[in-house]
């Protein structure tokens, strides 16, 4: 650390070196900190989270009662205790409240004035922040189970909504209307994904294990379909051909950069794609566990210098090296399977949602000051210990001695 | 760590784990404590085995673990931040949060334990809570999505409690049918159970009348110079006849009473000229009877009298004949062994001496003949109702009765006491069934009391108007008075006796002076099979059968009043002439015996023809061959003899594991022991020889370097475990590895384990597979053309 501070000063190093190794320390020291508190809003399951991409400050999130909450995140008081504080919410007693459980929740990527969710009662709704009164309906035929607007899309404004309906729909939040239909998936689809890189390039994940890849631009098709042996027929069985996993897709990120796309099945498998090619990287990650019969909202850490996925596995998270497939660590807090988690770019901390009611922030532990004196070190980290939790002492009792 | 220290927490944790105790051994648990003291290692090798002990399949290990983990978790923090950490797991296996993985059994057990646990967390949040983000995200989590009620006192979630509360109603409401339903049954043969007690009471007075002497005696054919005796009971008349009995006894013991003794010297010459006035035996009886009565005054002497005078009415009119010297066996001779039975009987003796002297006259002028007079004597200890002709529709009715009360009645009214108890139905329901239940049981133990002697049920015989008697007077009653029976006949002829189906017996009189008790079996019968014999017993049942009739008017018959024709007189000569007739071989009608003494004219020879034709050949070409065999068939004859069976008596008797020997009883070769031999009663051999061989087949099943003392003599010299103690318990089964705890696996003993153990059993599959499988084939094969049979 002093050795980057130095060559920084120095003028040696590229400023991004500094901030890689310090990010990638801080991923590495994610823990479940009894400092940082989320609010405990939700009666039921969290099913999805985000936090908005232009301050980093409010997250969102939607329960399985339908409630959508927003989070304060911001600690302005200075302790670093905090407890991120519920904005406000769209509770059940809304007129306009989701009736069954919120699959999605997304801010506009430009502007936290707005953001969209949607749900099992076949809507999707664009709501105004403010008001918290929906701006606009899109009203479907079948159960909503993703939606995703590109994060960097300047010219069009297109939401991917993926429904039990093979087809995708796109609709448009300029005339608010469904404007296009892509055709090529056998059933439902349980994620969409935009591209971070090319703003026309959508990657769907669909329950029949075959992730596509769409450019908007041309409907008549999918660019890619992804297949998990590459391409090699031998090893694939006559109806194994151009899949992706061998069972339902049900999870899609892409990489910060839009490089590569991550997806995830229920044949407990996770896998790395080459998105510009199609070509399964053959990364392994062992076993992720994946029993979801929905989508899993699972996320990739930004700006560390190899970078970390962070996967919902059961009733912990897991965090994996991004290109070597190495398990880092399990974040192990909830008491219920995981369903959603989101990194938080900024702080690099990381919020999972899961049936348990609870949103965990699991925020990396400051390092301890050094103590300057060697001499009486010890008992004094003791005593300092004890003075910060009464609760941490130990109580042997003397008569067992 | 010292391995040392590591080694005994294991055993520490697995001891205190595996006890099975509700509470852990503090001792244990306090060593426990000041070995963690030291490290966080061992906290952490602590840590492990509790954890590992957690996840075992058995809920007192996981109660003990759990304590464990308390017991440290209050005191170390490295402990606690372990558990934390591990917090999801930790309830899984304490509070049953997963609902995929239940708690083990047995149930009791773990839901102590999830009540504990419950507890536990809640005051560990209280402590701890703040400190402890994972704590109290559990904490948070039981309660709010679990659901939690940490104020219950049962610890239930709301799911289980609604469930509970559920299925108590409903049990509510099913009790609540079947009381209604009881209650109804109960008023409906409320009636029944009542009049069939009286009944049965009734019955019962009838059979053991109070004391009513005088009926009985005056159906009795005894002199009437007696029978003032036996009517009056008063004292002074009483005829003491016992006493020469009792002196007979005396005669024979160890003479210590001096009382007795001069008593003895007294009268013992007059008593016996008294007795020898011609009273018959069983009158004598009769009046010891009465006196024993008349000293212990209690009435159930009388009932015991009453019903033996009945069986002596029988008696006497067979043995009135009879030589009068009669043996008598008292029971109080028997008893003579015993000192106390001795002294209490020799004091009602005195009691009775006292008394004699008055009667002395009496006697005097009643002398009897004989000067010793031994009796037979058996009296049954309590009660003996004995069947007779008299009381025999009382005793059927009784029996009938009884059958109700058992097989109708009181399973019923157990059945309402069980659903009254358990449902906690009104007091006064309860108390109903109750007082029913202790009726019934009482008239069942009276009728046990009572000891009647039923005779053997045979088939109702048709009442034949014979005049007998007893019995004329209420059973006939029922029937009309029938004029005789067509075709009746008193006596049959003797070449029509078969033909009446009747046995061909040469001397009627013999037969139906028989007794009564000989009847039933069937005489031998000289040329008969067993077929036919067993057709006879059949037309006996029949009561429209001649034969049922002949039997009838037997057992009708006054008993004989002619000595000389007694049973024995025919009874002894029969069986010579019937053994004749089973010894003498039945052989087949052959050729030999109807030539025989004679020369056969054209024995062996066969008449050949070169030709089967009628008339294509003339009957000149006949040719006669001689056959040697058939010459010698037709003059001699083979009878084969089998010899007789004879049904083996020995045992294999060979020592078996359990201790026992082998009861298998086979003639030459015990399929488990090989060949029988004489053996001692631990099942060693006898013989030399044997013994040599047993010791050799049981080397042979071992090699002999696992013999048992070569081996231990290895061990001692080597210092080795070799198993020496393993050898000779191989594969007797595995012993329990804890005993303390209560096993699991035992509780799967139900009616459904055990006929699911039968009903799919592999054998059993495989049989009813083998059966399904064969009929399939038998439908292919018959239907094989038609195509959707030939499909399957």
């Amino acid at each position: 650390m002093l050795g980057f501070l130095t060559a920084r000063q120095a003028g040696l190093d590229d400023p991004l070196r500094l901030r890689r190794a310090e990010s990638t320390r801080r991923v590495l020291s994610l823990t479940l900190n009894p400092d940082r508190d989320v609010d405990r809003v939700h009666g039921n399951g969290v099913n999805a989270i985000d936090i908005d991409a232009v301050e980093g400050r409010y997250m969102l999130s939607g329960g399985a009662d339908g409630v959508i909450v927003i989070y304060d995140l911001e600690n302005f008081s200075g302790k670093p205790q905090y407890t991120c504080k519920a904005v406000c919410t769209v509770g059940r007693s809304s007129r306009h409240v989701h009736k069954f459980s919120v699959e999605t929740v997304q801010w506009y990527p430009y502007d936290t004035g707005m953001f969209v969710s949607s749900s099992f009662d076949k809507t999707m709704k664009v709501w105004d922040t403010e008001t918290l009164k929906p701006a606009e309906v899109f009203e479907f035929e079948d159960n909503v189970y993703s939606h995703h607007l590109s994060p960097i899309a300047r010219k069009h404004s297109l939401i991917a909504v993926g429904t039990k309906n093979p087809k995708i729909q796109l609709c448009d939040l300029k005339s608010g209307s469904r404007i296009h239909v892509l055709q090529g998936h056998r059933a439902e689809v349980l994620a969409v994904r935009w591209s971070p890189r090319y703003e026309h390039i959508l990657a769907t994940a669909s329950a029949d294990s075959k992730v596509k890849v769409w450019d908007v631009r041309r409907a008549s098709g999918s660019v890619l379909t992804l297949d998990q042996h590459n391409g090699d027929k031998s090893k694939a069985s006559s109806e194994a051909v151009n899949t992706a996993h061998n069972g339902r897709v049900n999870g899609l990120c892409f990489t910060g950069d839009g490089l590569h796309l991550l997806t995830t099945g229920t044949d407990d498998r996770m896998r790395l794609w080459n998105s510009a090619t199609g070509e399964n990287t053959l990364v392994n990650y062992g076993k992720v566990c994946n029993e979801s019969r929905k989508r899993l909202q699972f996320t990739v850490s930004r700006g560390c210098s190899p970078e970390f996925v962070f996967v919902p596995c059961g009733s912990s998270v897991a965090v994996y090296a991004l290109h070597t497939g190495e398990l880092v660590t399990m974040l192990r807090g909830h008491y219920n399977n995981v369903d959603c988690c989101e990194f938080h770019t900024d702080y690099q901390e990381l919020y999972s949602g899961g049936k348990d009611c609870n949103i965990l922030a699991w925020v990396p532990i400051l390092r301890t000051a050094d103590v300057e004196e060697e001499s009486n070190s010890a008992p004094t980290r003791a005593v300092g210990q004890a003075s910060v939790n009464p609760a941490f002492q130990d109580a042997w009792s003397s008569d067992e001695d | 760590m010292e391995s040392s220290q590591r080694d005994r927490l294991s055993v520490l944790v697995e001891e205190l784990t595996t006890s099975g105790q509700p509470q852990l051994n503090q001792d244990k648990m306090k060593e426990i404590k000041k070995i963690c003291k030291v490290s966080n290692d061992c906290l952490d090798h602590v840590y492990h085995s509790v954890m590992s002990q957690l996840s075992q399949e058995h809920a007192e290990v996981r109660l003990s673990a759990f304590q464990i983990a308390t017991e440290l978790f209050t005191r170390s923090h490295h402990f606690r931040m372990l558990l934390v950490d591990n917090f999801q797991e930790f309830l899984e296996l304490t509070v049953e949060t997963d609902s995929e993985q239940p708690l083990p059994p047995p149930k009791q057990v773990a839901r102590k334990l999830r009540s504990l646990a419950i507890q536990t967390v809640q005051s560990w949040q209280a402590s701890y809570g703040t400190a402890y983000k994972k704590l109290a995200l559990g904490y948070h989590f039981l309660k709010q999505v679990k659901k939690v009620d940490f104020q219950d006192a049962e610890a239930r979630t709301v799911a289980e409690r609604r469930r509970i509360e559920e299925r108590q109603r409903r049990m509510e409401t099913i009790y609540k049918e079947r009381v209604e339903a009881a209650s109804r049954d109960m008023d409906e043969s409320y009636q029944e159970i009542q009049s069939t007690l009286t009944e049965m009471e009734s019955c019962m007075s009838l059979l053991l009348p109070e004391f009513n002497l005088t009926d009985n005696l005056t159906t009795s054919s005894s002199p009437s110079n007696i029978q003032p005796a036996d009517d009056c009971p008063s004292a002074g008349e009483q005829p003491c006849c016992s006493k020469d009995v009792r002196d007979d006894w005396r005669e024979g013991m160890i003479q210590e009473r001096e009382e007795g003794l001069e008593e003895k010297k007294r009268n013992p010459e007059e008593k016996r000229g008294k007795e020898e006035k011609g009273m018959t035996g069983e009158k004598r009886i009769h009046r010891e009877e009465i006196k024993e009565k008349e000293v212990k005054e209690s009435s159930e002497d009388e009932i015991r009298e009453d019903n033996e005078r009945r069986e002596e009415k029988g008696k006497k009119k067979t043995q009135k004949g009879e030589d009068k010297k009669v043996q008598m066996v008292t029971t109080q001779r028997e008893g003579m062994e015993e000192e106390e039975d001795c002294e209490e009987e020799e004091e009602e003796n005195s009691e009775e001496e006292e008394d004699a002297d008055e009667e002395d006259l009496f006697i005097r002028n009643s002398g009897l003949i004989s000067h010793s007079y031994s009796l037979d004597l058996n009296i049954s200890p309590g009660l003996q109702v004995k069947e007779t002709e008299d009381n025999e529709a009382v005793v059927s009715t009784v029996i009938d009765l009884h059958k109700l009360i058992k097989t109708k009645h009181l399973p019923a009214v157990h059945g309402w006491v069980q659903v009254f108890t358990k449902s906690g139905a009104e007091e006064q329901l309860l108390r109903r069934a109750l007082d029913l239940k202790q009726s019934l049981e009482a008239a069942l133990q009276k009728h046990k009391e009572l000891h009647i002697d039923y005779r053997t049920r045979i088939r109702k015989v048709m009442k034949a108007s014979s005049g007998g008697e007893e019995d004329s007077s209420d059973d006939s009653d029922d029937f009309d008075e029938v004029p005789e029976k067509e075709g009746y006949e008193p006596h049959i002829p003797e070449h029509l006796r078969a033909e009446y189906g009747l046995d061909p017996s040469p001397s009627t009189s013999a037969f139906t002076k028989n007794t009564p008790a000989k009847r039933p079996t069937a005489p031998p019968v000289s040329s008969s099979s067993a077929r036919r014999l067993k057709q006879l017993a059949d037309e006996v049942q029949d009561p429209t059968c001649a034969a049922a009739t002949l039997l009838r008017l037997r057992q009708n018959l006054p008993p004989p009043t002619d000595p000389s024709c007694s049973s024995s007189a025919p009874s002894s000569q029969q069986p010579s002439s019937d053994q004749k007739a089973a010894d003498a071989p039945v052989v087949p009608f052959g050729l030999d015996l109807y030539y025989w003494g004679q020369e056969q004219p054209n024995a062996g020879k066969i008449v050949k023809s070169a030709s089967q034709h009628q008339f294509w050949f003339h009957a000149e070409g006949d040719v006669e061959v001689e056959n040697k065999e058939l010459l010698a068939e037709s003059k001699s004859r083979y009878i084969s003899f089998p010899g007789r069976f004879i049904p083996v008596s020995h045992y294999c008797r060979a020592p078996l594991d359990n201790g026992s020997l082998c009861q298998r009883q086979d003639r030459l070769k015990c399929p488990f022991h090989g060949r029988v031999i004489p053996r001692d009663d631990e099942g060693r051999p006898i013989r030399q020889e044997d013994q040599l061989r047993e010791e050799r087949r049981k080397r042979e099943q071992q090699p002999d370097w696992r013999d048992a003392e070569l081996m231990r003599d290895i061990e001692a010299a080597t210092g080795e475990d070799l198993g020496s103690d393993r050898v000779h318990k191989k594969g007797k089964g595995k012993k329990k590895k804890f005993p303390n705890l209560s096993d699991v696996k035992q509780t799967a003993n139900t009616a459904r384990s055990r006929l699911e153990k039968k009903v799919f059993n592999k054998s059993t599959v495989r049989r009813v597979a083998q059966v399904m499988s064969k009929a399939d084939g038998r439908k292919h094969e018959k239907f094989s053309n038609q195509f959707n049979y030939a499909l399957n």
